[in-house]
C-alpha cells in the first residue's frame, strides 16, 4: 500500500486505473477507463454520445463504485465509507450536465447554499460563500429569485455557482457550454480562467474540439468507455487519425496553420492555439518582414 | 401560476414575510371577532384594499384568483339559506326560506369573506419560499418543509415536462383523431411515471454529489428592514382587530 502510494507522482491529484463499470441494465459504461488529471491543471474530456463521460464524473465524486479496478485522489485510493465519501465529495465538486438535475431548492440563494451548510459551516460563512460564488457567476442580482422563473444559462451558472460555495479543489464540470449563449460561454470561460488562476484543477467534458484546443492543458479521449489517448494539447494536430476515429475534425486554427506553413507565411514551429492568437503571429510576422526591408 | 406571478411581482416583495404573515393572521382574528356581518364586510374590505391599493396586485387579477372561492362560497350559503323540505307521502318538494337564514347567510358569508382576504393577501403578496422560510424559524418540522420544497420545485420541473411532451406529440399530429388523443395521453402518462421515478433518482443523486446525508438546509432569505416591518404590521394588525371588537 505505501509503495503504491510513492510510486504515485504527488502531481496527480486524481488517478482512475483499469475502471470497469456495467450498469443494471447491463450496458457497458466504462471498460476499463484509466485516466490521470495533473493537479492545478486544466483538462478537457473529449467522446461522442455515449462514450462514457458522465459515467467517468460519477465515479471521480463517488456516485458510482467501479466494479473492478481502483481510483485514487491524492494519492490514497478511495474510501467508500461513509466519512470516506465525505471527505472525497468535499474536495471534488461535480456540475451536472442538466441543471434541472441538480437544483432542488425553489430559490437561487437556497440552492447554493444546501452544499456548504452539508460541509457543515455556521450561517455567516454559508452566507459570504453564497454572496461571493454568485457574484463569480455574474448572478448576484438573483439570489433571491425562483429556479422556475431563470432561462436555462442561468440555472446553469446556478448550478456552477452551487459547487464553487463548496471550494472544491478538483471542479468537474459535465459540458458546461452546452446551452450556453456565446456571450455567457465567454463570461464563464473567464470564471473557469478565475478559478485556475487560484489553483483549483479544472477537468470538463464538452464537444467543441476548437475550445478544448484553445482552453486545455491537457486532452482526454473517451470511445466506448475507455480513454484511448491522453496529451498535451500542443500536441493535439499529431492525433488527427484518433481524433476522427471518434468523428471528430482538428481544429479550425490547425487546419489553417498548416496551409500557411505549406505557403511558408507560418514558420514550423508556430502552434497557435485559436485564431485570434494565429492573427497575431501572422502580423508580428509580417511587421518583422516589414522592418527588415 | 396566477398567484405565483404576483406573489414576485407585488411592491411588497420585499416585506419581511413575517409581518406579512402577522398581518394575515390578525385579519384573520378580526374576522372572527366581528360581530355582525357589516362589520366582518368592512374588515374584508380594508384587506382587500391594502392587497390592492397597497401591494399594488392588480385588482382584475385580484377579483380573478378570488372567483373560484367566491364561487364556491356563493354556493355554500346559498344551501344554508334555504331548506328542503322533500315530503314522501304527498310526493312533493317544498322549497323555503330557513326560518333565520338570511342572517345566519350574512354572518357566516362575511366572515368567510373577512377570512378569504386574509388568506389572499398573504398568497398574493408573499412567494412560497419566503413562506417556507418563515414556517422554518417557526420551528415547523423539517420533513414537512422538505417536502413542500420538493413539491414546490418538481411543480415546475413537471409542468414544464407535461408542457414538453405534449407540444413534441402535437407537433408529430399525436392529437390529430379522437383516437390518437387516447392514445398520446396513455403515452403522457407512461412517460411522466417513468421521469417521475428518474427525476427522484436523479435528485437524490445530485443531493449526494454535494454531501448531503440529512436532512435538507438552505440559507434564509434576510429582509433588510424585517424590524420596522413587523412595528407596522403589528399597528395595523391590532388596529384591524382593535376595529372589529369596537364596531359592535
Ligand atoms: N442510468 C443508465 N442506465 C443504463 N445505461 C446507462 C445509464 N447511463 C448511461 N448509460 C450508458 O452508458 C454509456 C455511457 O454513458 P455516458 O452517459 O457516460 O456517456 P456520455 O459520454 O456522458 O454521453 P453524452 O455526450 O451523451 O453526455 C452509454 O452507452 C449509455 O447508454
Ligand atoms: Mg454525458
Amino acid at each position: 500500500m505505501m509503495s503504491t502510494m510513492n510510486e504515485r507522482p504527488t502531481a496527480t491529484l486524481l488517478a482512475l486505473d483499469q475502471i470497469r463499470f456495467a450498469y443494471p441494465d447491463g450496458s457497458i459504461g466504462l471498460d476499463g477507463c484509466s485516466l490521470a488529471i495533473r493537479r492545478g491543471s486544466r483538462n478537457a474530456l473529449l467522446g461522442a454520445n455515449g462514450s462514457g463521460k458522465t459515467t467517468v464524473f460519477h465515479h471521480t465524486n463517488g456516485l458510482l463504485r467501479p466494479q473492478s479496478g481502483q481510483i485514487w485522489y491524492a494519492g490514497q485510493a478511495i474510501d467508500y465509507s461513509r466519512s470516506g465519501l465525505r471527505r472525497l465529495r468535499s474536495k471534488v465538486g461535480l456540475v451536472f450536465q442538466n441543471p434541472d438535475h441538480q437544483i432542488f431548492s425553489a430559490s437561487v440563494q437556497e440552492d447554493v447554499s444546501f452544499g456548504p451548510y452539508n460541509l457543515g459551516l455556521d450561517d455567516a460563512t454559508v452566507r459570504e460563500r453564497v454572496a461571493a460564488s454568485l457574484l463569480a457567476v455574474g448572478m448576484s442580482g438573483f439570489a433571491d429569485k425562483a429556479v422556475h422563473h431563470l432561462s436555462f444559462g442561468q440555472k446553469k451558472r446556478v448550478c456552477i455557482a452551487g459547487v464553487l460555495a463548496m471550494e472544491p479543489e478538483l471542479l468537474i464540470l459535465d459540458e458546461p457550454m452546452a446551452g450556453l449563449d456565446y456571450r455567457m460561454q465567454e463570461e464563464l470561460l473567464a470564471v473557469l480562467d478565475g478559478l485556475h488562476a487560484r489553483g483549483i484543477t479544472l477537468l470538463l467534458a464538452t464537444h467543441d474540439i476548437d475550445f478544448a484546443y484553445r482552453w486545455a492543458d491537457h486532452i482526454h479521449l473517451m470511445r466506448a468507455g475507455r480513454c484511448v489517448a491522453s496529451l498535451d494539447a500542443p500536441r493535439l494536430a499529431d492525433y488527427a487519425g484518433q481524433l476522427s476515429a471518434l468523428g471528430l475534425p482538428l481544429p479550425a486554427v490547425i487546419a489553417l496553420q498548416h496551409g500557411l506553413m505549406r505557403r511558408g507565411l507560418l514558420a514550423v514551429e508556430q502552434r497557435p492555439r485559436s485564431c485570434a492568437e494565429l492573427l497575431t503571429m501572422l502580423e508580428t510576422a509580417r511587421l518583422g518582414k516589414g522592418d527588415g526591408n | 401560476m396566477l398567484i405565483e406571478e404576483s406573489a414576485y411581482s407585488n411592491r411588497w416583495r420585499k416585506v419581511s414575510p413575517a409581518a406579512k404573515g402577522l398581518f394575515a393572521l390578525a385579519a384573520l382574528v378580526a374576522a372572527f371577532a366581528a360581530a355582525t356581518p357589516v362589520t366582518a364586510f368592512i374588515i374584508a374590505a380594508l384587506v382587500a384594499g391594502a392587497t390592492v391599493g397597497g401591494a399594488q396586485v392588480a385588482p382584475g387579477r385580484y377579483f380573478r384568483v378570488a372567483l373560484p372561492a367566491l364561487i364556491f362560497l356563493a354556493a355554500g350559503c346559498l344551501s344554508l339559506a334555504f331548506s328542503i323540505d322533500w315530503n314522501i307521502t304527498r310526493g312533493d318538494l317544498l322549497i323555503q326560506l330557513a326560518p333565520d337564514g338570511l342572517h345566519t347567510v350574512a354572518a357566516v358569508g362575511a366572515r368567510s369573506l373577512g377570512a378569504l382576504a386574509a388568506l389572499l393577501f398573504l398568497a398574493l403578496t408573499t412567494p412560497l419560499i419566503d413562506l417556507v422560510a418563515l414556517l422554518r424559524r417557526l420551528r415547523t418540522p423539517e420533513a414537512l418543509l422538505d417536502i413542500m420544497v420538493l413539491c414546490y420545485r418538481m411543480l415546475f420541473v413537471f409542468s414544464t415536462a407535461v408542457h414538453d411532451t405534449v407540444t413534441a406529440q402535437s407537433a408529430r399530429l399525436g392529437y390529430a383523431t379522437p383516437r390518437l388523443v387516447i392514445r398520446s395521453l396513455g403515452g403522457l402518462v407512461a412517460n411522466l411515471t417513468l421521469q417521475v421515478w428518474q427525476r427522484a433518482h436523479t435528485l437524490h443523486v445530485a443531493a449526494q454529489a454535494r454531501n448531503n446525508d440529512g436532512p435538507l438546509r438552505f440559507l434564509q432569505a434576510s429582509f433588510d428592514n424585517a424590524a420596522r416591518d413587523l412595528k407596522i404590521a403589528f399597528a395595523a394588525g391590532a388596529a384591524l382587530v382593535l376595529l372589529s371588537l369596537w364596531l359592535r
